[in-house]
Formats: C-alpha cells, sequence, structure tokens
C-alpha cells in the first residue's frame, strides 16, 4: 500500500506539470482525490493491512492527500496570476516619453555666485548691507580720499548725473555709509550693482561687486590676508595659489591687489590670464587713516581692512563664460544653462 | 609706461632676466603688463662687402653689383649713388620681409639677374636717411644679421604706474626701484657742458602773472642750432618706448622727458615777439593753434605760455604752432617749469587732450628737479645739434610747492598695522634706498624726510606701505581675525529675497539680469500718460548710447526687451522674473527715490512644445496663479486683486491693481496689444510688477496649529446664472460675510457661458463645503444653512439659479 501511495504521488505531481488550463487542474484533483478517485480506491484496501501497520498507512494516506491538495491550490493561484498580469501588461505605456510639466526655473549666475560668496563671508561673521546706486560724489569719491581734480579719479570713469549725482562706480561708498552710522567693531558687505562707462567683451557699464569692511581694534594687514586666502579657497578650491602684491587704491594704504593662479591653465601662462600664469582677483588693503577721518573714527585707535571683488569675474571664470555680455543678453539658451 | 631695458641699463646694472625683473617689479607695485621683445620690422637683413660695380647696359640710372656675404656672391642691381667698391651695405636677401609688407624675391631687372636689394636706413625703418644706401664701417664682419650688427634689438616692458607714483613715469625712477630691490647702485646721468659768456638774462625776460597756477618757470637758451635727425642712440630708445623721432631738439625735450620724468618745451626764439615770456590764464573764448595744427577755443581757467604779446604754447599741455622748431631754427628757447597738477589736469580735461606732458604734470613732477632736467636737456641739444649755451638760466619761482617735512614713523605702529615686526635698521635701509632722509628719533622711532620727487609721501601711512611693499607683501605672516559669534544672522532682506527666487524657480520661472539704464522712448513705448511718475527719468548725463540714457522707472521695460530678443532668437516661450531697483526722480541734484522691485514675464505656450499639451498658451491666470503661489509660499496674507482698466500698458479688460492689505502694491494683466505693436513683440505677453518691499514683514511666520474636524463634510454645488460683469470675487465676498460657521470652504468649480446659457450671461458653479468641528451634520441641518446661503445671494445679486446638486 505505501508503494501505491507514493506512485499516485508521483503520477499527481507528473500530470500537473501538463496542466496549463484551469479545467485540466480539476479533472486532476477529481482523478487523485475525488470520492471516487484514485485515493479512495487504495483506502478500500486497507481492510488487508495488517492491524498494527493499520494507523501508519493512515496517516501516511492524510499526508499524501493534503500535499496534493496544496500543491493544485498553489498550481491554480499562480495560474490565476499570470493571466492577471498578462492582461495588464496589455496596458502598457512608453515610459520613455518624456514626463509632464516644465523645466524647473534657473536662477542668474550672477545670483549664484553672489549668494556663494555671501555665504562663506556670512561664516566668517561678516553680515550683509547695501546702498543706493545712484550715489553722491562724496561718498563714491569725496569721503573715500578721492578729491576732484585729482588724476585717481582717472581710475574709475563715471557715469554721471549731475555734477555732485553719479551712478556709483563702485560698492565702496557704502563703507563710509556704514561707518557714518555705527561705531566699531564693523563686520560687512555690501553686495550690489555698479556702473562704469565701458563696453566691449570684457567690459560691461553695468556690473557687480561685493565689498567688505572689516574695522576694530588691533585688525592687521595679516588679517586682511588671512582672510582673503581663507576665502579665495572656498571659493576656488584649496589647492588654489594665492598672492598679495602692492597696488594703489585712493581709500586704502598699504593696498593689495589680489591675484590667483590662473584656473585656466594652472599658472603656465595663457591667453587668459596675458601669459603671466596670474588672475587678478580682488583688491584690498588697509583702510586709509584719510577714510577714517571722514567718518569721525579715530585711526590711532582702530585700524581695519577693505576689500572689493567683481561678481562676473568669478562667474566668468567659474563656469568658463568668455563674453561679459551674455550676463545682460539674458538669452534663454544661456539661462537655462545655470 | 613702456621702459626699453637698454635705455635703464644706463642708470643701473640688471644681472638678472628679464623675466624676473619684470615679477620684482611686480611685486613691489609697479605692475609689468608685458614683456616684449623689441625688434625692427624686418628679417633676412644681413651684412655683405660690394666686391665690383658696373654700369647697368640697359639703365642709365641703375648698377650691376657683385656683392659677398662672405659665404656667396650675389649678382645685384642698385639704383643708389652713394657706394662704391669695398663698402659693407645691408643686403635684404631673397625671402627677405622689410618694413611696409615687402618681401624681397630673385628679379630680373632689364634683363640683369638681382638676387636680393640694397637697403637704405629709411626703407628699414632704422632712420631718417632716405638719400641712400646704408654704409657701415669697413671693418664689420660680413653674412651677420643686421640687427645684431646695430644692437637693435631691446626688450620693452610695459609696466601699470599707479597714479600716486609720479616718481615712476620717467627711466630714473623705474631705475631707482630696480637699484632698492636688486641691491644695485643708480647712476644719474652726468650732466656738463660749457656756456658763452652771454647772459640770458640780457637776452629775454620770464614774467609769471599767475604763481598759483605756475609757481616755477626756468628757461635757458641754446643759440646757432642745426636741426638735424637724431643719432641712432637716441633714436632707438625714443622708438622703444613708443615715441618718434622728429629732430634732435624735439628729441632732446621728449627724451629728458622720459629720463627724468620733466616734461620740457622748445620754442624757436625768432617767433617770440617782444623775446620773452610772459605766463598767464587765458581768456574765455581766445583761439589758439597747437603743435597738432587744431585750433583750440579756449575757457579763462587754462594756463597759457605767452611772448610779449600772444600765446605761444598751453601749459604743460602742448605746444603751440607758431612757435614750434623748425628745419631752419638757429636760436631755442628750452622751457622747464613747475605747473599746478589740478591746474594742468583741467585744462587737459577741457581740452580733451591727455598728453604725455599733462600726465606728468597733472600727477606731479619734482618742483626741485625742474633745473636739473633743464641743464640735461641744454646740454644734449648743444652736443647733438653743435649749438651753444648762453651763460646762466633764468629761474622764476614765485609760488610755493608743498614739500613732504620730517615724518615721525614708530616701529611699534609698523607692527600694528602690518600684523609683523620690521626692525628699524631694515626699515631705515629700505627708505634710504628710495632716496629718503633717514635719522633715529628715539628707540623705535625714525625721523623721515622724503625725497621732493616722492610726491606721494606725507604721512606715517605712506612709509609704512613703501616699507611693506619693499619688504615684500609675501613675507607677512597669515593671520584668521577672531570670528564674532554671529549676532543677528537673520538677514531678512536677504532671507526674503531668496523665498522669492525658489518659490519661482520652483514654477519654472527663470530669473534675469537687465541694465538699469533703458530708453527714454520707454515711457511712450508703455504709452504712460504725462503725470506718471515713472516719467520722472534720472537722466545719465553722458551715456553711452541713448538707448541707455536714463535710469530705468520700471523693471517691464527690460523685460519686454529680454522677451523680444528671446522671440527673435527663436525662444517664444518664456516665464521670466527680475528682481531689482528702479529709480524716480526727486528735486534737481537729489538722490532719486530707490525702489525694489519683482517684475514676472510669461509669454508663449505654457509647457514649451511638447506632446501632452499641444497649443497650450500661457494666459492670464497662469500668471494670477504665479503670484498666487509665491505669496502661498511666503505665507503671505491674501493678496487682492481689483480690476483696472486705466493701466496704461495692460490690456483694459484683463488687468488688475495688487493690493496686500490696503497697500498697493503693484498690478498685473495682458500687455497692451498697442504695446505689442509698437515694440515689435509679436506674441502676447503677461506681466505682473510689484513692490516688494511691503511684502516683507507681512509673512505669517508665526505658525500656530489649529485643530481639524475628524467629522465628514456635505457639500453642495450651485451653478448661478449671473450677468457676464458680475466677477467672482463678489459672490465669494457675499459668501464670506456671512460668516456661516459651518462653511469650511467656498470655491469656483465651472465657469460657463455660450451655449445654452443667455447673451450676455455667465454660469459660476459654486461648491459649497460644510463641516462641523464637534458633529456629523445631518442633510436638514445642512439644507437649512445652505438655503440661507443661497438665497442671499439670490437676492443681493439678481442671481438664478441654473443649477443645484
Ligand atoms: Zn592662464
Amino acid at each position: 500500500m505505501r508503494e501505491q501511495l507514493e506512485k499516485l504521488q508521483r503520477d499527481a505531481e507528473e500530470e500537473l506539470r501538463g496542466a496549463l488550463t484551469d479545467e485540466a487542474i480539476q479533472v486532476i484533483r477529481t482523478k487523485y482525490l475525488g470520492r471516487k478517485g484514485v485515493l479512495t480506491s487504495i483506502l478500500r484496501g486497507l481492510g488487508s493491512v495488517a492491524p498494527e501497520e493499520r494507523p501508519a498507512m493512515g496517516q501516511l494516506a492524510n499526508q499524501v492527500k493534503d500535499a496534493l491538495s496544496l500543491r493544485i491550490d498553489s498550481v491554480l493561484a499562480g495560474l490565476a496570476a499570470s493571466k492577471k498580469d498578462g492582461k495588464l501588461l496589455q496596458e502598457r505605456f512608453d515610459v520613455t516619453l518624456p514626463g509632464r510639466g516644465g523645466a524647473c526655473g534657473k536662477l542668474h549666475p550672477i545670483t549664484l555666485v553672489t549668494q556663494e560668496i555671501c555665504g562663506i563671508l556670512a561664516s566668517l561673521g561678516f553680515s550683509i548691507v547695501e546702498g543706493p546706486e545712484v550715489e553722491l560724489d562724496y561718498y563714491n569719491f569725496e569721503a573715500l580720499n578721492m578729491a576732484k581734480d585729482h588724476p585717481s579719479r582717472d581710475m574709475q570713469a563715471t557715469f554721471y548725473i549731475t555734477e555732485n549725482l553719479l551712478l556709483r562706480t563702485h560698492t565702496s561708498p557704502v563703507q563710509v555709509r556704514v561707518m557714518e552710522k555705527q561705531k566699531p567693531p564693523v563686520r560687512v558687505i555690501a553686495p550690489g550693482k555698479v556702473y562704469r562707462p565701458d563696453a566691449d567683451i570684457s567690459h560691461s557699464p553695468m556690473f557687480h561687486q561685493i565689498e567688505g569692511l572689516y574695522v576694530d581694534k588691533r585688525v592687521t594687514f595679516g588679517d586682511l590676508k588671512g582672510t582673503l586666502t581663507f576665502f579665495l579657497k572656498h571659493v576656488f578650491g584649496d589647492d588654489i595659489g594665492v598672492r598679495f602684491r602692492p597696488s594703489f587704491f585712493p581709500f586704502t594704504e598699504p593696498s593689495a591687489e589680489v591675484d590667483i593662479r590662473c584656473v585656466m591653465c594652472s599658472g603656465k601662462g595663457c591667453r587668459v590670464c596675458g601669459q603671466s600664469g596670474w588672475l587678478e582677483i580682488l583688491g584690498s588693503g588697509m583702510v586709509d587713516p584719510e577714510v577714517f577721518k571722514a567718518v569721525g573714527y579715530d585711526s590711532e585707535e582702530y585700524t581695519g581692512f577693505a576689500f572689493g571683488l567683481g561678481v562676473e569675474r568669478i562667474a566668468m571664470l567659474r563656469y568658463g563664460i568668455s563674453d561679459i555680455r551674455l550676463f545682460t543678453e539674458n538669452d534663454r539658451r544661456f539661462l537655462e544653462q545655470f | 609706461m613702456k621702459v626699453s631695458l637698454r635705455w635703464l641699463r644706463d642708470y643701473v646694472d640688471i644681472d638678472i632676466s628679464p623675466i624676473d625683473l619684470a615679477d620684482r617689479l611686480t611685486m613691489a607695485g609697479l605692475e609689468v603688463d608685458a614683456v616684449e621683445e623689441y625688434t625692427p620690422a624686418f628679417t633676412g637683413v644681413v651684412t655683405a662687402r660690394i666686391l665690383s660695380m658696373k654700369p647697368h647696359p640697359g639703365a642709365d640710372k641703375l648698377h650691376l653689383l657683385e656683392v659677398s656675404t662672405g659665404e656667396q656672391v650675389l649678382p645685384i642691381v642698385c639704383g643708389a649713388r652713394n657706394m662704391k667698391a669695398g663698402d659693407v651695405v645691408a643686403l635684404a636677401t631673397v625671402g627677405a620681409a622689410i618694413p611696409g609688407g615687402y618681401s624681397i624675391k630673385s628679379s630680373k631687372i632689364r634683363g640683369e639677374a638681382s638676387e636680393g636689394m640694397l637697403c637704405s636706413e629709411d626703407e628699414l625703418g632704422i632712420g631718417p636717411d632716405a638719400s641712400g644706401i646704408l654704409i657701415l664701417p669697413a671693418d664689420t664682419p660680413l653674412g651677420v644679421n643686421l640687427i645684431d650688427v646695430l644692437e637693435l634689438r631691446d626688450t620693452v616692458l610695459d609696466i601699470g604706474i599707479t597714479p600716486n607714483r609720479a616718481d615712476c613715469l620717467s627711466i630714473i625712477g623705474i631705475a631707482r626701484e630696480v637699484a632698492v630691490l636688486c641691491g644695485k647702485k643708480l647712476r644719474y646721468p652726468k650732466i656738463a657742458f660749457k656756456e658763452s659768456s652771454e647772459d640770458i638774462r640780457s637776452l629775454t625776460s620770464v614774467e609769471i602773472m599767475d604763481p598759483d597756477f605756475c609757481p616755477r618757470y626756468t628757461a635757458r637758451m641754446i643759440k646757432g642750432v642745426r636741426i638735424l635727425p637724431s643719432p641712432k642712440w637716441m633714436r632707438l630708445r625714443l622708438e622703444a618706448v613708443g615715441l618718434r623721432a622728429i629732430n634732435n631738439v624735439v628729441d632732446v625735450t621728449n627724451f629728458v622727458m622720459m629720463e627724468l620724468g620733466q616734461p620740457l618745451h622748445a620754442f624757436d626764439f625768432r617767433f617770440l615777439d617782444e623775446g620773452r615770456i610772459v605766463v598767464r590764464r587765458s581768456r574765455e573764448g581766445e583761439p589758439f593753434v597747437s603743435l597738432d595744427g587744431k585750433t583750440r577755443n579756449l575757457n579763462a581757467e587754462t594756463l597759457m605760455i605767452c611772448d610779449g604779446r600772444k600765446p605761444v604754447a598751453i601749459a604743460g599741455i602742448m605746444g603751440g604752432e607758431n612757435s614750434e622748431v623748425k628745419e631752419d631754427t638757429d636760436t631755442v628757447l628750452l622751457e622747464s617749469a613747475y605747473f599746478n597738477p589740478s591746474t594742468i589736469r583741467r585744462g587737459a580735461r577741457f581740452l580733451g587732450m591727455g598728453t604725455d606732458a599733462a600726465f606728468r604734470f597733472e600727477r606731479g613732477i619734482d618742483p626741485e628737479g625742474v633745473v636739473r632736467a633743464l641743464d640735461r636737456a641744454a646740454q644734449l641739444i648743444a652736443d647733438l645739434s653743435g649749438g651753444t649755451v648762453s651763460k646762466g638760466h633764468i629761474d622764476t619761482y614765485p609760488g610755493k610747492v608743498d614739500v613732504s617735512g620730517p615724518i615721525t614713523l614708530r616701529m611699534k605702529r609698523v607692527e600694528e598695522i602690518l600684523g609683523t615686526e620690521v626692525k628699524a635698521a631694515e626699515a631705515a635701509a629700505i627708505l634710504k634706498g628710495l632716496g629718503m632722509n633717514v635719522k633715529k628719533e628715539g628707540r623705535g622711532v625714525l625721523s623721515v624726510i622724503p625725497p621732493t620727487f616722492r610726491v606721494d609721501l606725507w604721512r606715517e601711512i605712506d612709509l609704512i606701505e613703501e616699507i611693506a611693499r619693499i619688504h615684500g607683501y609675501d613675507r607677512i605672516p597669515v593671520t584668521i581675525p577672531p570670528i564674532p559669534a554671529p549676532g543677528d544672522i537673520h538677514d531678512r532682506k536677504r532671507e526674503f529675497e531668496s523665498a522669492v527666487r525658489a518659490a519661482l524657480n520652483g514654477q519654472g520661472i527663470m530669473e534675469v539680469l537687465n541694465y538699469s539704464f533703458i530708453s527714454p522712448q520707454s515711457a511712450d513705448a508703455l504709452a504712460l500718460p504725462e503725470s506718471d511718475e515713472r516719467r520722472r527719468f534720472v537722466r545719465i548725463a553722458n551715456p553711452l548710447t541713448e538707448d541707455q540714457a536714463v535710469m530705468r522707472s520700471t523693471l517691464l521695460y527690460g523685460l519686454l526687451e529680454t522677451m523680444r530678443r528671446n522671440v527673435n532668437a527663436g525662444s517664444p516661450d518664456l516665464k521670466l522674473f527680475e528682481l531689482g531697483k528702479i529709480f524716480i526722480a526727486r528735486g534737481e541734484g537729489e538722490q532719486p527715490r530707490e525702489v525694489d522691485k519683482l517684475a514676472l514675464l510669461l509669454t508663449g505656450s505654457r509647457y514649451g512644445e511638447n506632446w501632452h499639451f499641444q497649443g497650450l498658451a500661457t494666459d492670464f491666470y497662469d500668471l494670477k496663479g504665479a503670484l498666487e503661489n509665491l505669496a502661498s509660499c511666503l505665507r503671505l496674507a491674501a493678496l487682492r486683486f481689483v480690476p483696472d482698466t486705466t493701466i496704461p500698458y495692460l490690456h483694459p479688460g484683463r488687468a488688475a491693481r495688487v493690493l496686500i492689505g490696503d497697500r498697493e502694491i503693484g498690478s498685473l494683466g495682458e500687455v497692451h496689444p498697442d504695446v505689442i505693436g509698437r515694440m515689435d513683440l509679436r506674441n502676447r505677453a503677461f506681466v505682473l510688477e510689484i513692490e516688494t518691499e511691503p511684502l516683507m514683514g507681512r509673512a505669517d511666520t508665526a505658525i500656530r496649529y489649529r485643530e481639524y474636524s475628524r467629522f465628514p463634510t456635505m457639500i453642495r454645488d450651485v451653478a448661478f446664472l449671473v450677468p457676464m460683469e458680475v466677477d467672482a470675487d463678489r459672490m465669494l465676498s457675499l459668501v464670506r460675510e456671512t460668516g456661516e460657521e459651518l462653511l469650511e470652504t467656498v470655491d469656483v468649480f465651472d465657469v460657463y457661458s455660450g451655449k445654452g446659457i443667455p447673451e450676455g450671461m455667465k454660469s459660476l458653479g459654486l461648491r459649497f463645503t460644510y463641516r462641523s468641528p464637534s458633529r456629523t451634520l445631518t442633510d436638514d441641518e445642512t439644507g437649512q444653512v445652505h438655503g440661507r446661503m443661497v438665497k442671499r445671494i439670490v437676492e443681493s445679486t439678481g442671481a438664478r439659479i441654473r443649477g443645484e446638486s
């Protein structure tokens, strides 16, 4: 009888493998497990089994029955699932078609660079201030130690409104306005638009500067170097070479032009850096005592440094833009890239 | 300024390469912009000897020559006459290039072969002599590049001199810096010459009418000059620094200006009426013909050099045509003066004449170097022209030129400024090297008198800069100042603008940046009425172009121009915004009102050309939605929109004023078709412009959670039939005014007019959502509340009910 039961199991499995429809499976179930099925007829022979083996045989017959039942259910379930899948597959989409909804907007590259720079300087404790773009001659020049008729005014060609009113040529007048209102310590940056009558591939009549000013007791030229080196390494990477060289600005003394190693040629010399291997990146210096005098600070008690940088210049280096006019042309194909 | 190394070496020894020299100068504040090899504009010219010479059989004026370069013998046909067999000459060989773009080819001239050309100085551009070919000394080696034989090669440094360093506008000034930086000795030129017995004071006089403008005027006279081209050594030096050689007198004045930094002028004495000099101001409207042949109309503020009757030069700027040195000049009156820097600057600006002389005078020359330059020029003119210098010089010095007295320099202060200690001995050595008189005044204190040519040194800080510059900025150690605990870290405006940008970016709107100046035509283009404050332009006195002549009084004009450029460039689908200032003029000379604004422009298709939405154009509600979305992102209280038919550049039926609370902040709408036409924009566009300042601080940033109801809603939809001109806002306000507690929201879910709706009417579908915070509403209860609501609307507006559910 044991052999008969095992054979039943093998035969049924074999037939199930060939069954592909619900009906065929139901036929198999009836054939083996039905009231007139194979299992029933085997169990009829239970009487001829030795009485002591009967419980074991009964148990085995039940096991075979349960196993086969389970197996049939699972084949049926599998068949149902694959039928449903087939139907869903027919509802297929072309998932490679573009999705709906427009592209996200972009910020202007000048905004991006301004935000980045202001962020770095804010982390050094500088807070942001603003000043008027149509400025008085006094703030733009005179209070910054640039008297009328002084040749230093040649350094900054100027758009005039009237004799004493002009479009600010730099963000430095904000320094003066801040110091007039506030006692030291002062640690501010002033981003904004500035204007000079110049227009070509590398000059725009309107461009952006960020001015920095730090005045306190015992601020030194070493602090200026440290702060600006830290700043430039944040903007251009830790490996960037930085050098400070003497220069002249009427409102700082000593003054320093700050250069970085050319990011285009790594210092070997190229068209961008005029073969020098260095790029002028910002102007800086210790605040001139004349400026302190104009705002009523005691230059024996306080010292400070100021710096100014051109946002367009940094954006051009950062993004590889060679024509400054692109910033104000606002061609969609330009704006989309940032 | 261009500096010839050949010339520089006359005053200081240089034993480092030009590149190293350039680097040292740059790092000391004299920025070298370029290091250029200066060579004449020819190649392939070598020395050669004429072996034989006979007449050309076919042409009277030509000769047949055989010349040897040492390696080959070449036949040459030559038209000059000044040579003979045995002369060493300059041969442009086949393939040589000579000035004027000529290249030498192998040729036949009247049947005779010519393998090159013998050149004159003039043809090579190295001198004025065009009368015959260049004959070189007989012992000149053959076959050698002429550039090497004549030592025509030079290196020229182009140095950017900052406005404070007037003393470096001369070769000697640069040499002085080189000497300090390289530890060399500076050699001044030796000045010595013979004088005749005739005293200059018996020949001429100088009278200064305006000592403020001309504190000092000195003069010498040289008689019996012969006007000739200058010698090669002088021409090479002048040309290397970019000056054109003219004649031996004019060249000397230029040479000494470059050498010592003192501009000079030479008059032909015979043209000076009454034989004397008078220095006075010009008269208003006085005409004067300057050396360049141009007639200048003077103002009353220009300083003139005159003779007894008439002006003969614009002081410090340019000489006059009426007294210039000519080929037959015999007697020269030489001027060396100190003019007030502001005077010269004003004059040069007024006349638009930025000459080399004016450039130096306006930056300030050495008031005590005037006579030395006069003597140096007299010496050179006498040497080169064979003239005789009259005895003595005139030095009229009625004015006073400020020069710096002793400056106290505290070494402690040096350290306070630089952040590093510099030893007093080093500081003293640096300052002495720069020509200063340095004395020890006490412990760590020096007393320093700057030389008179350093017109930029007056204060202790000026000396500290000199010390830092020569000591080397790179040797000053880097320190980081203490970073303060952040105070008020919230920068309201910055944060607000960032939030605006993020909200607009999130809606696919791109930021643009337009010029702050626009065309004054913008007011007409936008049809602004005469009374509109946006016509109160801030006008630029010296604009680059008329298109950029006024400061913008609206951001919209720039946005529309940006649209036009993009549409023309094939990008018609645009969503743009700009944040920036506009400017409204106040009183004359007063600073204008500067107002922060936000502007948006939408045009073209809503989502771009795209398979989902074909031909779906942007409309008014995209724009309004963008603003509402922005307000929501910024947590602003509800904006209000009031229809306005009078905004000149907007479609009268599709425009609204925008208010926050009771404050009007701007407007939005469809651009008026006339504006589209006038500005040639081609497509419809929707714009808004609002002031941003009133929005700041209106954000509801104090977030308080409110309990929401856990009971179900009852929804009732009603379609009202109302006249076309009844706006949705009116209906919604009526509903809200009821203050019905159970009404949770009311929304417009449908607007329809057309088929099935009477002419002049529209169907407005409102959805009323009712809910109680504390219980489930019954149908009856809801019905009662809703009935009252609908009745009220019907009574107030005359609306009819088209359908209800
Ligand atoms: Zn480079």
